[in-house]
């Protein structure tokens, strides 16, 4: 799910960065606070960090004594994606393997659907392995499949989800 | 999981952050993005630099799954589900996925039908009119 956060965080700017004035401090803040929001990249509990899209105040700038540098209390909203257990989404089929699927999902490129997951598919090995079902339904590479959510783990080190998914359950599958 | 309750959509048992904030819906996303970056084009030097991966894969993904993209259906889509008493999460589920049935739509969002809500067959059905019918007239 897409959710729209208020965040408060500080950004630092370095000295040499203030000789400018007005605007252009503003400016320095707002582009010092996206390139942050940006490296961030993802946390455990507002998931994935899409995009800064409105910044509410800027508070009074506060030296740090060793550095010089200026630090800025920043309030803003921004957009962020997490994967819910429980919640049914849609994502496209990227990579397949013998024991399951990988599928691509908004920023998550690790959602994984174990064939244990998948009742009835079997898997057909070749140049292009697939899945296929007795009702003659295909998962292959850049199919669009509804699944549902069943875990989720957040890799501090990689800032990354890994989620696992199923089709076990009414409506779901591949959607052609 | 960890947590102290398990965190369950199917029953509307999601974080705070989740059930608290503003959901939006792929289209709504799309919208945003997509002035996001026309935004960061006409103000950095190098908008390449300013767009992280999360960003770009995200305005790809939410572009082929926006089931509306005319802005007056986007904002359409969100008033005829306020109508419903639908919480947000659900509110969006319902309007990335589009079901086409009352019983698509449960298997979907189970936790309209728990709890003695008032959402009788006849209610989701009526919604789920409503929404084709922007989806015809878009």
């Amino acid at each position: 799910m897409y959710i729209k956060s208020k965040l408060s965080w500080n950004v630092v700017l370095p000295a040499e960065n203030l000789d400018v004035k007005g605007l252009m401090l503003q400016k320095a803040i707002i582009t010092r606070l996206m390139a942050d929001f940006a490296a961030k990249k993802a946390s455990k509990d507002l998931g994935y960090f899409l995009a800064v899209t409105t910044v509410a105040s800027i508070g009074e700038g506060k030296v740090r004594q060793q550095s010089g540098d200026v630090l800025f209390p920043v309030d803003f909203s921004c957009i962020t994606f997490k994967m819910l257990t429980g919640e049914v989404l849609e994502g496209i089929v990227h990579k397949i393997l013998k024991h399951g699927i990988f599928l691509r999902c908004g920023p998550a490129e690790s959602v994984y659907l174990s064939h244990q997951k998948m009742d009835d598919y079997q898997y057909v090995p070749g140049e292009n392995p697939y899945f296929m079902n007795s009702k003659s339904s295909k998962i292959e590479k850049g199919v669009v499949v509804r699944f549902l959510v069943i875990g989720e783990k957040f890799i501090e080190a990689e800032k990354d989800f890994r989620a696992v998914v199923s089709l076990e359950g009414d409506y779901l599958g591949p959607i052609s | 999981m960890s947590g102290e309750e398990e965190e369950n959509a199917a029953e509307l048992k999601i974080p705070d952050e989740f059930l608290k904030a503003k959901c939006l819906m792929n289209c709504e996303v799309a919208l945003i993005l997509e002035h996001k970056y026309e935004q960061l084009q006409q103000m950095a030097d190098d908008p390449m630099n300013q767009m992280s991966q999360v960003f770009e894969k995200s305005l790809q993904y939410v572009k082929r799954f926006s089931r509306y993209k005319n802005p007056d259906a986007v904002r359409q889509v969100r008033e005829i589900l306020s109508r419903y008493q639908l919480a947000e999460f659900e509110l969006c589920v319902l309007g990335n996925l589009c079901p086409e049935t009352v019983e698509e739509a449960i298997a979907m969002v189970p936790s309209i039908k728990t709890r003695g809500r008032a959402h009788d067959d006849e209610a989701i059905e009526k919604m789920l009119n409503d929404l084709s019918l922007i989806k015809k007239f878009e």
